[in-house]
């Protein structure tokens, strides 16, 4: 905290009160004023404005036509088998599709992130393996969605994937068109394009990591396994928390891939919730619907978002 | 990385080289197998891309690293017929102020922040940071309504100023981290030499943090370059679109047409590319950085 | 110097003030137009090119400009737009469901309150298409394009080199296609991927369920009169999945919900066919000329033969579909697109193209290039009866839906009993609204 102690009082002419726009209240008001503005014009009040439309119903300009309490969330939870079906078993829907996504997308990027450090760090050639694995992370969702799209096709005279599978015999699989099938490729897909992100999180804190201790380690006869378990994983817990919240974030509004690849399909089973949000918004013109999916977008990013905040405040702590 | 290489024990004569190397050989056979998986699906698709449309439907791109027949015609027709040769104007048009905008913004506010003290100072600055969070779905219908009473609906404006709000608590919080960092003594200095804030700002402070500003703009530039969703519902006259509408219609109009895909997913990775080669370590920076976003 | 901040918050001020002035001009009457006209359809590729040499005969006649914008996911786009107050001028709606939609919200202009004498233009069409642009007694636009959907595309020299017949009842069509079985390559392609290409099930539905159940039973289903849980619905299921199942559709149905319309189009036409028939309307022709493989030769590679009759009682209905152009912004360039676009001189240059059939009656069988065509023209004016494709009229989201319920019977047809009781739950509530 000492750091951003009150600058400003140092040299200033004593004796006269100084005009008001000199004065460092005013002048830190002028200077965050236009962020202030825009944020408060283009974010909070939207913000607000969506909540309140999530309790009510527009027609198909998307105009507020009337007050409906809480019946988009009851029908969203209990009504909309395209959202949560609890009717079968296991339950399906956009919002399982999302709970999906959350497990399969963030322990793949995470294990394969790891992975991918701890056996780099191994290699003369690790700077090469780690950016052909981050390539990816600066390439659009659009274009990574062509990319596997071309990668799962059904022709194995066409898809990569296929044709590699008919090396052993195996029939082409229509990666994308088989709806038990379709959101752990779509999930690939996307893990592929992160798993980048993680691998140089954690290989930048591995290099942190003394290679005095490990050495030490070496030499009291630990093995290699050891010194993972019991030196490096618990040095790596708090980038592997950054990266795991930047994961659950990025997965929780995951969209783009899935708009591109499948438009939902088949029959609706790899919609997302960020997709229902939009196909309720604007295809379906269900604005005060779509604004209950926003809503619950929000609620499950609320405690990331806590958590990401109590980090903050204990880094400028430590600073 | 240098202190990684010159811990390891460098073995003196070949044939304990050659023991070591086949002792790690599962390391390299699984570095192989990685660096495979993940580069075989853009390479396949590059490769698609320079091949004749007959060619893609009656043979694999794999057997065409044989027989060399490639042609530059997917481009031309995707640059011409298809439009994307506009739309990466538009999505140049987009993007560069969508970035420097919010850089202005965001810095003038997170030097307010660092150096600056006024009132409920860091309150609000961690009510910013809160924000960082908001999903844009949040925010689309009411700002199309926004943008709509303002009467800017029809043109880039709505898409920037929507860029400039998101961009801006990440950028907020990415600088006033930095500035924070730099020596106090030379803003004193300045100070004492009866320097305003904005003076401050802009021969200090500015110059001292180029890497920043740097970081944050890259990621900016490729955020919104990279955007589709935004650009959906904000930028609505077709001439205006960026590549990933483009892109995004031309495969539903023409089917799976794999030269045109392939050669517009090429056109739209290009500058990202080129990007992350050149300012490779600002990109990295500015992802490690921005991973709270 | 003291008032320096004043001057930020006066330029702020000023800005508010005038971009408040820029909204808002929703005056009554037909206002002068800016000589040029934004006109949004979903169409792109050789359907687009066929409708510009419309658009270009109609700036040359009047001086207006057009700007054609086209999106395949129509109803977002138009939406998004709508909300935005930022319309295109006259859009080419593919859905009567959605014209009656944006209609009852005021989103489109009345014919009549443009000065447009909707009685004359009507002259120039049957009532079964005039219906289609009329809600609540009002006529809303004109429609501009007809389609047969009772069209099944086929290679008439692969049917000469097997010897095999044209069919005519729906038993020889089961025929034919168990018997393409045993060669190769398989008999059907299907296109029916996610949200914009579910429609090709519905089409196929419908084809079955207006021959099997008959007009009547077709008309009441599509209103909301007979549920659609009901016997006859699953009965018609039942006949569609003995054609698009794992068995007969290149690459089984996953395949075909992993593919386009287009791209199913591809499987039968192209160079490479890995299927030999194609279900879906007369624009199957323009897309396979124009788009997939021009080196087609129309009566030898391709061509189409009417949907077989499936219950001889209820005879052999026409299925088809119809755009409507209906105009956003009441000025007097759009007035004069919307005449052009009814008269037989629009129509003529535009079925020359070879892409579509025109409702329009000032259209004879000689203004037809080539055969598909003026025989899909044929098939449309010699219907025994029309029926309008019934998902289309669809209130809401009910439309969308049922390609998806489709997408997910022929998937798991076993399921078929519950995913139809819940569809009908759904239905009761949108038709009550």
């Amino acid at each position: 905290m000492s750091s951003t102690a009150v600058p400003g009082s140092v040299g200033r002419p004593r004796g006269r009160r100084l005009p008001f726009y000199k004065r460092p209240s005013w002048q830190g008001l002028f200077f965050i004023l236009p962020a202030i503005f825009l944020l408060g014009l283009l974010v909070v009040w939207p913000l607000i404005r969506t909540i309140y439309f999530s309790f009510g119903d527009t027609n198909s300009r998307l105009q507020f036509t009337r007050w409906v309490g809480l019946d988009n969330y009851e029908r969203l939870f209990t009504r909309d088998k395209e959202f949560l079906n609890t009717e079968v078993f296991p339950p399906e829907g956009a919002l399982i599709n999302n709970l999906k996504w959350v497990v399969v997308y963030t322990s793949l990027c995470l294990a394969l992130g790891l992975l991918i450090a701890i056996l780099a760090a191994r290699a003369r050639y690790e700077s090469m393996v780690k950016a052909i694995v981050f390539v990816p992370m600066a390439i659009s969702a659009t274009a990574v969605a062509i990319i596997w799209k071309f990668v799962y096709d059904p022709d194995p005279n066409i898809g990569s994937l296929n044709a590699f599978l008919g090396i052993f015999s195996i029939d082409p699989v229509a990666w994308y068109g088989r709806a038990d099938v379709v959101n752990y490729a779509l999930i690939f897909a996307y893990v592929w394009a992160s798993t980048g992100f993680a691998t140089v999180v954690i290989s930048a804190a591995l290099k942190g990591i003394s290679e005095e201790v490990i050495e030490a380690a070496r030499t009291d006869g630990a093995s290699e396994w050891d010194i993972f378990r019991r030196i490096q994983l618990p040095l790596l817990s708090l980038p592997i928390a950054v990266v795991t919240v930047w994961l659950l974030i990025n997965v929780i509004k995951v969209f783009d891939i899935i708009y591109v690849m499948t438009g939902g399909g088949p029959g609706g089973a790899s919609e997302v919730i960020a997709f229902s949000m939009v196909d309720e918004t604007f295809t379906n013109a269900e604005g005060g619907y779509g604004a209950a999916i926003a809503v619950v977008m929000l609620l499950l990013i609320i405690p990331i978002m806590a958590f990401n905040i109590r980090r903050f405040r204990s880094e400028r702590v430590v600073n | 990385m240098a202190t990684a290489v010159a811990v390891e024990r460098q073995p003196r004569t070949v044939s304990a080289r050659l023991l070591r190397f086949i002792q790690r050989s599962p390391v390299h056979i699984a570095l192989l197998a990685i660096s495979v998986v993940w580069l075989v699906p853009t390479v396949g698709l590059a490769v698609t891309s320079f091949r004749p449309r007959g060619d893609i439907q009656s043979s694999s791109w794999w057997s065409s690293l044989t027989d060399f027949s490639f042609t530059l015609h997917n481009y031309e027709l995707v640059l011409d017929n298809a439009k994307m040769g506009s739309s990466f104007v538009n999505s140049l048009i987009i993007t560069i102020p969508s970035t420097l905008l919010p850089l202005a913004i965001g810095a003038l506010a997170a030097y307010a922040f660092s150096w600056i003290s006024f009132p409920f100072r860091d309150t609000i600055f961690l009510l910013i940071v809160a924000l960082m969070v908001v999903p844009i779905q949040m925010a689309l219908v009411p700002l199309l309504i926004l943008f709509r009473d303002f009467g800017v609906a029809d043109w880039y404006v709505g898409i920037w100023l929507a860029h400039t709000a998101f961009g801006l608590p990440l950028c907020i919080f990415l600088l006033r981290n930095f500035f924070i960092t730099l020596p106090r003594d030379l803003i004193e200095a300045a100070r004492v030499d009866g320097a305003s804030n904005v003076r401050i700002f802009l021969k200090v402070v500015v110059p001292l943090s180029v890497p920043a500003l740097a970081s944050f703009g890259i990621f900016q530039f490729l955020w919104v370059w990279n955007d589709l969703l935004m650009a959906l519902i904000f930028v609505q006259d077709s001439d205006l679109w960026p590549m990933t509408i483009r892109i995004n219609q031309m495969q539903s109009t023409y089917g799976i047409e794999w030269h045109l895909l392939s050669a517009g997913a090429f056109l739209l990775m290009i500058v990202p590319l080129i990007v992350f080669f050149a300012l490779q370590r600002y990109f990295v920076q500015g992802l490690l950085a921005g991973s709270v976003k | 110097m003291k008032r320096r901040w004043l001057i930020p918050a006066a330029v702020l001020a000023a800005m508010a003030l005038a971009l408040g002035a820029c909204g808002g001009d929703d005056g009554g009457g037909t206002e002068e137009g800016d000589g040029e006209i934004t006109v949004f359809s979903l169409w792109g590729g050789s359907e687009q090119e066929a409708f510009q040499k419309v658009l270009d005969k109609f700036t040359a006649d009047t001086g207006i400009r057009t700007k054609y914008e086209s999106a395949r996911d129509f109803l977002p786009v138009i939406r998004t737009r709508l909300a935005a107050d930022n319309p295109p001028d006259v859009a080419i709606i593919p859905r009567p469901g959605v014209v009656a939609e944006l209609a009852r919200d005021e989103s489109l202009i009345p014919l009549e309150d443009m000065g447009i004498d909707a009685d004359a233009i009507n002259e120039n069409y049957s009532d079964t298409w005039t219906s289609l642009a009329t809600v609540d007694d009002k006529v809303y636009g004109v429609v501009a394009k007809a389609n047969s959907k009772s069209t099944i595309w086929y290679k008439p020299n692969n049917f000469e080199e097997n010897g095999f017949q044209i069919p005519t009842t729906w038993d020889q069509l089961l025929d034919l296609t168990e018997q393409y079985e045993q060669k190769d390559p398989d008999p059907w392609a299907v296109g029916a991927q996610g949200r914009d290409n579910s429609w090709t099930l519905t089409d196929w539905f419908e084809n079955i369920y207006a021959r099997q159940a008959g007009t009547d039973n077709y008309t009441k289903l599509f209103n909301g009169e007979l549920p659609f849980n009901d016997q006859t619905v699953k009965d018609s299921l039942t006949e569609m999945t003995k054609i698009i199942n794992d068995k007969y559709v290149a690459g089984g149905i996953d395949t075909a919900l992993g593919i386009g319309f287009v791209d199913g189009i591809g499987r039968v036409f192209s160079k490479n066919p890995v299927a030999n028939m194609y279900m879906e309307g007369g624009f199957v022709g323009g897309i396979a000329l124009g788009d997939v493989n021009p080196d087609l030769k129309v009566g030898e590679d391709i061509d189409f033969f009417p949907w077989p009759t499936i219950d001889e009682a209820n005879g052999n209905p026409l299925v088809g579909g119809g755009d409507v152009a209906s105009a956003f912004v009441n000025n007097e360039d759009n007035k004069k697109l919307i005449e052009f676009l009814a008269t037989p001189e629009a129509g003529k240059i535009w079925v020359s193209t070879g892409a579509i059939a025109s409702p329009n009656e000032g259209v004879t069988d000689a203004d037809y290039p080539n055969e598909l065509v003026a025989k899909e023209a044929e098939q449309l004016k010699n219907a025994e009866s029309f029926l309008f494709d019934g998902s289309d009229l669809l209130p809401g989201t009910l439309g969308q839906d049922f390609g998806t319920l489709l997408q997910n019977i022929i998937k798991n047809p076993d399921n078929m009993d519950s995913l139809l009781d819940d569809y009908q739950a759904q239905a009761e509530s949108e038709f009550a609204k």
